[in-house]
């Protein structure tokens, strides 16, 4: 039986991810089917009631794999709950009754490089650690380098004169990204598309509307388990700044802890789990920069973000900041959403013309 | 001739409708129930309001749609404008109460706090979860108890001591209205109780973290129950407002809205038409999102509901066909 | 040196460390002041004051704060973050300090556990003496004094525990957070309803601490909450002692959720029932679920007493 491997979505990543372990374990490796209705349904089915959203979109995911063939799955690991997925997912499935390998990226809350290139000898033998480390490189620099990308589009998307512009560039860009197996040939690209990018001809007042997105990861980077929310705020011409990304949590959160609670202090002597602090701290750094709102999203039952809010919400009272909560599980009603969000735009609206 | 404008605000268990003139008195006004036909409930708001203004020689030159189905509505009349209910209520409000700091609006299925500063909205909150504690849930307690709901207010206001319901969650608030009637519990006071623990929920859910302050204004449709009302004065030990006219406020407010917006020439006899609403799956992915295409007659005039643009490009092919 | 009177909120971490703290404030001299019981005015408080997704027994430990705040000179609340290596506790004690905090303006007293930090229990412990103005030393005499009779009382329990195995009643593991299990508004009628019904009741905290790790291991390699191993090595070393199994649950319980699916997949043989408890629900709905998972333990164990004979 040939061998496939698999894994869930998160955005756009799976891209460099799919890169990563094709060229690594030298196997065919096939992403999960795109996330759709089904795929949630699917994962709701089989998932216990009380878990947090992003485990049943991932057993959704896995479980659609499967059925498409793949026989090797990769889940990721992290920290909160995220941790225990991989053993009570596997353990949900093989009572499914599925045939397959399964292997977690890494155990503890952070990326350890050892752990990772140990486990990839095991699935390839042949594995040398310069090809290894040669394309971790490569996708560490295709992560960093996409979600920089990430950031400009973000800032610019809702003001584009031509729509759909930075969308085909950044399709045409990650092709590119694929295309080679040279770091230098990456860099080179991303240069050449941050170029392009810029020159993207937008229509952009200096005073628009500018809104921060807060939150937990999965619903922060994951678009349709927040049904779009960047999407939507695009099309409201809102300027959106984002701080979640793979890049910051895999090796820029560690380095921010200390000056994190340096900046929080009024408020936090310790973290507060997961990413607690860091919204908390973004809360802060929001204000201080004079956006207009602050969007918080969250799966329902967050338990560290549950934790945040009071804290969040005694910043934003005290600073007089509105803030939007969004708390997200299987069935949200898309309508709901949208009435929720247009009042926040006029909201805002209406404060800035009584400034 | 004077001139009017026509605010509608179609909502998941009534509609309403108002005619206001420039300085936002009302010259009509209509309530309703929407039977889960929009379409049907405006065209007989329509029908009521044109009946009340017949004497009067008023030319509605602006209009606009709130509410849940503020969308079909919109396209429907080619309304000027089209808002969100959170602003349209503000806006009402506001403009009978310039001074009111707090907006406490609980509906058939929503329930919302708006917090207003000088006159502006700063901050607002929408339910969250379900439906525990709107209308919806207190009509169907009302007939779980068989007394009518436009009586709960009343029966309330005679219980000496309330009961403690649990009302988080509406699955558990029925098996717990049950338990305390069958120990026993005096019917006013389980009818106090769901009242209080409509006004706990609210304030537990909607109303965390935010600064409820003087003045405050309930409004929907729960505000007509007197005992909700004085369940909200207990807790926060202050007066809280309701207005006759509380339940139009949303209609109200996008009236106001509409006379900001260009003129127009409205006629009542736009909704003469045939309309129909359909919904096509969409079937380009298995996403099939539902499109709801509104049709006057065979011709197409407005689809959404789709995720991605594939799904337009699929109604187009089909209108063709 | 002054003395405090350190208010201890009934809810949560007490049902874990309560020996501990109550010996150490009064061997440093100090009066430790005990919330009471749980009640509906807890609850009431709580769910004023905590987010409305968090769990049941956060906001009763809310609640229990606020009865204390106005009766004691300082309330302890602890912050746990990894208090066994590799391991680590549920999110909100990594934020309770912080969220009391916030929410009150009260003067709190806490100590830190967190390995990750280095900040191990004993440190903690000898900085809380610090806070209550004890040195050093007479700190470190209090810590072990009170760790000795903590650990003597924990010894006493499992004994009793392990002793309550012989019986030839029906026999019940009931497997839960402490917090949850001996709480006034959550375990209790349980409890009392299982007692009722001549039913021998094994906690699952008063498992033989030594065995946890072994236990664990069986049922789950990857579990790194330190308070959900207990119940799972409590869980995986009863299920063939034990007529069945109650596990007992808050919502929304994020470790619980993860935990206690795992648990209805690994444990096929000895029946089970999960309690969850959400705000107020009725305790009618609880015991007819308990009464008919009683029945078929009876109907069960008659069965097999039949063929024995």
């Amino acid at each position: 039986m040939e061998k496939i491997i698999s894994f869930p979505h998160l955005g756009d990543y799976y891209i460099p991810i799919s890169i990563f372990l094709e060229r690594t374990t030298k196997l065919k490796v096939i992403p999960s089917p795109p996330i759709t209705k089904k795929t949630i349904e699917l994962g709701a089915k089989y998932s216990p009631d009380s878990v947090c959203v992003p485990f049943k979109y991932n057993l959704g995911n896995f479980i659609e794999t499967l059925e498409n063939g793949a026989n090797i799955l990769f889940t990721a690991g992290g920290g909160c709950r995220y941790r225990y997925y991989a053993e009570v997912t596997e353990v949900i499935l093989r009572d499914l009754n599925y045939n397959f390998e399964f292997y977690k990226l890494f155990s503890g809350d952070y990326l350890n490089f050892r752990e990772v290139y140990r486990l990839f000898k095991k699935i390839n033998p042949k594995l040398s650690l310069y090809t290894f480390i040669h394309n971790a490189i490569y996708t560490i620099l295709f992560i960093w380098q996409m979600d920089k990308i990430d950031k400009i589009i973000r800032k610019n998307i809702g003001f584009e004169k031509k729509k759909k512009q930075h969308i085909t560039l950044k399709k045409e860009m990650l092709k590119k990204f694929k295309s080679t197996n040279s770091i230098l040939k990456l860099i080179l690209y991303y240069w050449k598309y941050k170029h392009l990018f810029k020159k993207i001809p937008i229509d952009k007042p200096k005073d628009c509307l500018k809104v921060g997105i807060i939150g937990e990861l999965y619903t922060a980077m994951e678009p349709f388990s927040s049904y779009f929310l960047e999407k939507e705020l695009a099309n409201m011409n809102i300027e959106i700044k984002r701080y979640t990304n793979l890049s910051y949590l895999l090796w820029q959160k560690i380095w921010l802890k200390k000056h994190m609670l340096r900046t929080t202090k009024k408020y936090c002597k310790y973290t507060l789990g997961a990413d607690g602090l860091d919204n908390v701290y973004r809360t802060i750094k929001l204000i201080n920069k004079k956006y207009d709102g602050i969007i918080h999203t969250k799966p329902f039952g967050c338990t560290p973000e549950v934790g945040a809010i009071p804290i969040i919400q005694k910043i934003c009272q005290e600073n007089n900041m509105p803030i939007l909560f969004f708390s997200y599980d299987v069935e949200n009603s898309n309508e709901g959403m949208k009435t929720r969000l247009e009042a926040f735009h006029d909201l805002l609206k209406v404060r800035r013309e009584h400034k | 001739m004077t001139k009017g404008y026509l605010g509608i605000d179609i909502g998941s268990i009534s509609t309403k409708g108002v005619i206001i003139d420039a300085q936002n008195n009302i010259l009509a006004s209509t309530y309703l129930w929407t039977k889960g036909n929009p379409i049907q409930a405006v065209k007989e708001v329509l029908k009521d309001l044109q009946k009340q203004t017949k004497n009067q020689d008023i030319k509605i030159v602006s209009v606009g749609t709130t509410g849940s189905a503020r969308k079909l509505i919109g396209t429907i009349l080619k309304a000027t404008i089209i808002k969100n209910e959170i602003t349209a209520h503000a806006v009402g409000t506001l403009s009978r109460y310039p001074d009111v700091r707090t907006i406490i609006e609980i509906g058939g299925q929503d329930s919302k706090i708006i917090l207003i500063r000088d006159g502006i909205v700063t901050d607002y909150a929408m339910n969250t979860l379900c439906a525990a504690g709107t209308g919806a849930f207190l009509s169907s307690q009302a007939k779980r108890l068989d007394v009518e709901v436009e009586d709960f207010g009343k029966i309330a206001l005679t219980s000496k001591n309330p009961a403690l319901i649990a009302a988080r969650c509406t699955v558990f608030a029925e098996s717990d209205l049950v338990h305390k009637a069958q120990i026993g519990y005096k019917k006013e006071d389980i009818i106090a109780g769901l009242c209080r623990s409509v006004a706990l929920n609210y304030l537990n859910n909607v109303g965390k973290g935010k600064k409820i302050l003087d003045p405050i204004i309930f409004q929907g449709g729960v505000s007509k129950n007197i005992g909700v009302v004085k369940a909200f004065e207990d807790i926060l030990k202050t007066n809280v407002t309701t207005d006759e006219d509380g339940h139009l406020m949303g209609a109200l407010g996008v009236a106001i809205l509409a006379k900001k917006e260009k003129e127009i020439n409205f006629s009542f006899d736009i909704m003469e038409g045939q309309f129909e609403t359909s919904s096509i799956n969409c079937g380009s992915c298995p996403n099939n999102c539902e499109i709801i295409c509104v049709k006057e007659g065979n011709k197409l005039i407005d689809a959404w509901g789709n995720r991605c643009d594939r799904g337009k490009s699929n109604i187009k092919i089909e209108q063709k066909e | 040196m002054n003395h405090k009177i350190v208010g201890i909120p009934r809810a949560l971490l007490y049902y874990y460390d309560k020996d501990l703290w109550i010996e150490f404030i009064k061997k440093l001299g100090h009066t430790p002041k005990i919330s009471s019981f749980s009640n509906k005015k807890h609850l009431e408080e709580g769910q004023k004051l905590a987010n409305d997704e968090s769990c049941l027994s956060l906001k009763l430990f809310l609640g229990h704060i606020n009865e204390l705040k106005d009766e004691c000179d300082m309330i302890l609340v602890p912050r746990l973050f990894s208090i066994k290596k590799k391991e680590q506790v549920c999110t909100n004690f990594n934020c309770l300090y912080d969220l009391v905090n916030n929410l009150f303006d009260i003067n709190i007293i806490n100590y830190n556990i967190d390995l990750t930090e280095k900040e191990s229990k004993l440190m903690a412990f000898l900085k809380l003496g610090e806070i209550l103005g004890a040195s050093y030393i007479k700190s470190y005499k209090a810590y072990k004094y009170a760790e000795k009779i903590s650990l003597m009382k924990r010894k006493k329990l499992e004994q009793e525990q392990a002793e309550k195995l012989s019986t030839s009643k029906i026999k019940i593991l009931l497997a839960g957070h402490p917090y949850n299990l001996y709480d006034e508004l959550i375990g209790k009628p349980v409890c009392k309803f299982l007692s009722e019904n001549e039913i021998t009741i094994l906690y699952s905290d008063r498992i033989d601490h030594t065995k946890i790790d072994e236990e664990c291991k069986k049922l789950s390699t990857d579990i790194h909450w330190t308070h959900s191993k207990e119940v799972m090595a409590s869980i995986n070393y009863y299920q063939d002692k034990v007529d069945g199994i109650i596990l007992l649950s808050s919502f929304p319980c994020g470790p619980d959720s993860l935990s206690n699916e795992l648990i209805s997949h690994k444990i096929k043989e000895c029946p089970l029932i999960t309690l969850i408890f959400e705000d107020l629900n009725s305790e009618v709905g609880v015991i007819t679920r308990l009464e008919s998972f009683i029945d078929i333990l009876k109907t069960k164990k008659e069965k097999i007493y039949g063929k024995n004979n």
